[in-house]
């Protein structure tokens, strides 16, 4: 693939990737430390002929972007964990009604407003379930700067083919470290765009969510003769309210089914220097800024003869269960790291099947450091 | 070339970001590795800032300077001083504005302290305060020589605009007048 360097941040990558992947519509609220990400598409958009809109609040935001992903364009909203709790309500509705949206989430301290401006991964688990009911979430989190460009791009295409909000996680660390990233070219991102599906056929047979079982619904553009309804209640195929039992039924074990039977599609991960591990060495799994420490940590670890390995999980939900798996039946000691508390070892020990994996954790607001790191691994070997 | 830690630290609003910025750049633009973070505080200006930078040939993956490992830090604010100073590896230097920063006589024994006044020379020599960012640009790179001036002041020009070119200029002749002079002094 081709690429080019750039010297930028990861908020303002995340708003280059989403224009160059094709976003059309910003509808958003700034909440520090995302607000760069909103500033830059807004220079951005119109150049384009899109629109960038700063609402009246976090709901406003998100509910013009719905909007948008219904009126068929690709369609974005950023912003931080309070946000995302005043956006719970809109993303449970595109859920439901099967729209297409992306997230982006530059994580900051929390609960409540937390620490505005520090660095936290304390959304982990929201954004598994921001909103309510059954239906899968699907997250990615940038580990580099490159991601954030890059995950922001794969967070577009997977968005139209799944038919659902997407989230990206960022942190304070990644979005506003400045540096360089090789990213793919637009040419290539453009390359890389599968549309959403359209239905050609009658209007008068035309069914958006009278899909197959494990199929994302059909939502053609507005406006062009094909009309059906939206709503958050469970609706039958045209999109109309019911309580007719199977089709409830039907429904929600369809939202399950459209994600969890296409795993394939959505797992993603980096393994490094794992290719050597063998049964008494060290996993550490890391994902997002903690991530750089461990790689860090990693160096200096095996420079001391200690043999240590990183698994990254990319795509956070679903997580890549079956690599988790591979490396935590292989090897003893895992070391799960992360600037909350828990938030994924949980996970882990669920894939994994087991109750003895370590952690260390942070969540005052300060960066975990690759010796602290090394000081945890030499403390459990 | 070894990695190159450089810490600059000072209140929200000062403009110590775009020196780390500029730094990081010309990094990249010579072919290297160049990261460049800041912490702050949610005090929207007067809270402590400080801004880390790395450079390496190498690939930086942790974009936080480890505390201890710090070569050289800039401060124009006491604040800010006392709370990032122990970064800094012993025997480094620090530079400080000696009118707004006092260190102790233990931290003059534990660390090599410059006095520069920083942000008079920017407001009374060069005549526009904001300068001071290139002023501390040019003496971190003086002491340090982690990079060519020449890139250096390039890619400083590249990220101002044409009007201010002139008085950007003179900061970064100033600021390496200044440290020069200061290491004269201290060989002296």
């Amino acid at each position: 693939m081709e690429l080019r360097e750039i010297i930028s941040t990861g908020n303002d990558l995340a708003a280059e990737a989403a224009v160059d992947a094709g976003c059309m519509f910003f509808g958003g609220y700034p909440i520090t430390p995302s607000s760069e990400v909103m500033h830059t598409i807004s220079d951005l958009l119109p150049e384009v002929g899109g629109t960038c809109i700063q609402m009246e609040d976090e709901i406003a935001g998100i509910a013009a972007a719905v909007g948008a992903g219904m009126a068929g364009v690709r369609t974005m909203t950023a912003t931080s964990g309070p946000g995302v709790s005043l956006k719970a309500e809109n993303l449970g509705l595109a859920q439901m009604a099967e729209v297409p949206l992306v997230l982006v989430n530059v994580m900051r301290g929390g609960p409540s407003t937390g620490l505005p401006t520090r660095v936290s991964q304390g959304d982990v688990r929201q954004a598994r379930n921001p909103s309510h009911g059954d239906y899968r979430s699907i997250t990615l989190c940038a580990g580099n700067l490159a991601e954030c460009y890059t995950e922001t791009v794969r967070a577009f295409n997977l968005a139209d083919r799944f038919m659902q909000p997407v989230i990206v996680l960022l942190d304070e660390t990644i979005g506003h470290m400045h540096g360089k990233a090789m990213i793919p070219t637009v040419e290539e991102v453009k390359k890389g765009i599968v549309p959403r599906k359209v239905f050609t056929g009658a209007p008068e047979d035309y069914r958006p969510y009278g899909v197959g079982d494990d199929e994302a619904a059909v939502l053609n553009p507005m406006f062009q003769g094909y009309r059906y309804h939206f709503t958050g209640l469970h609706h039958d195929g045209k999109g109309f309210p019911t309580e007719e039992i199977e089709t409830c039924r039907k429904l929600i074990q369809r939202l399950e089914d459209k994600v969890m039977m296409h795993t394939d599609e959505l797992e993603l991960n980096e393994e490094y220097m794992c290719d050597d591990l063998e049964e008494n060495d060290v996993l550490i799994i890391a994902y997002g800024s903690v991530s750089l420490a461990a790689k860090e940590s990693i160096r200096h670890l095996r420079a001391a003869g200690i043999k240590a390995g990183l698994f990254r999980p990319i795509t956070l939900w679903p997580s890549p269960a079956t690599r988790i798996k591979h490396f935590t039946d292989k090897v003893k000691n895992v070391l799960c790291v992360e600037l909350n508390i828990r938030q994924y070892t949980e996970e882990v020990e669920r894939v994994a099947s087991r109750l003895d994996i370590h952690g260390l954790y942070k969540v005052n607001g300060r960066a975990i450091s690759p010796y602290e790191i090394v000081n945890k691994v030499k403390e459990i070997i | 070339m070894a990695r190159t830690l450089m810490r600059f630290t000072g209140v929200g609003g000062q403009g110590v970001l775009l020196a780390g910025e500029i730094f990081a750049a010309a990094k990249i633009k010579e072919g290297g590795h160049g990261l460049k973070t800041a912490t702050y505080t949610s005090q929207v200006r007067g809270g402590p800032t400080v801004v880390d930078i790395t450079l390496d040939d190498e690939e930086i993956f942790y974009p936080y300077a480890n505390d201890g490992e710090i070569d050289f830090m800039l401060s124009v604010a006491q604040a800010s001083y006392n709370l990032f100073k122990n970064g800094v590896s012993e025997g480094g230097t620090i530079v400080v504005e000696p009118n707004l920063v006092h260190p102790t006589e233990e931290d003059r024994k534990r660390w090599n302290i410059v006095e520069i006044p920083i942000i008079t020379i920017a407001k009374d020599e060069i005549g526009n305060v904001i300068t001071q960012s290139v002023v501390a640009l040019s003496i971190a790179n003086t002491f340090m020589k982690a990079l060519d001036d020449d890139l250096l002041r390039s890619v400083m020009l590249s990220k101002v605009p044409a009007k201010v070119h002139d008085v950007n200029n003179k900061a970064y002749d100033l600021g390496k007048k200044y440290a020069l002079e200061a290491q004269a002094a201290m060989a002296s």
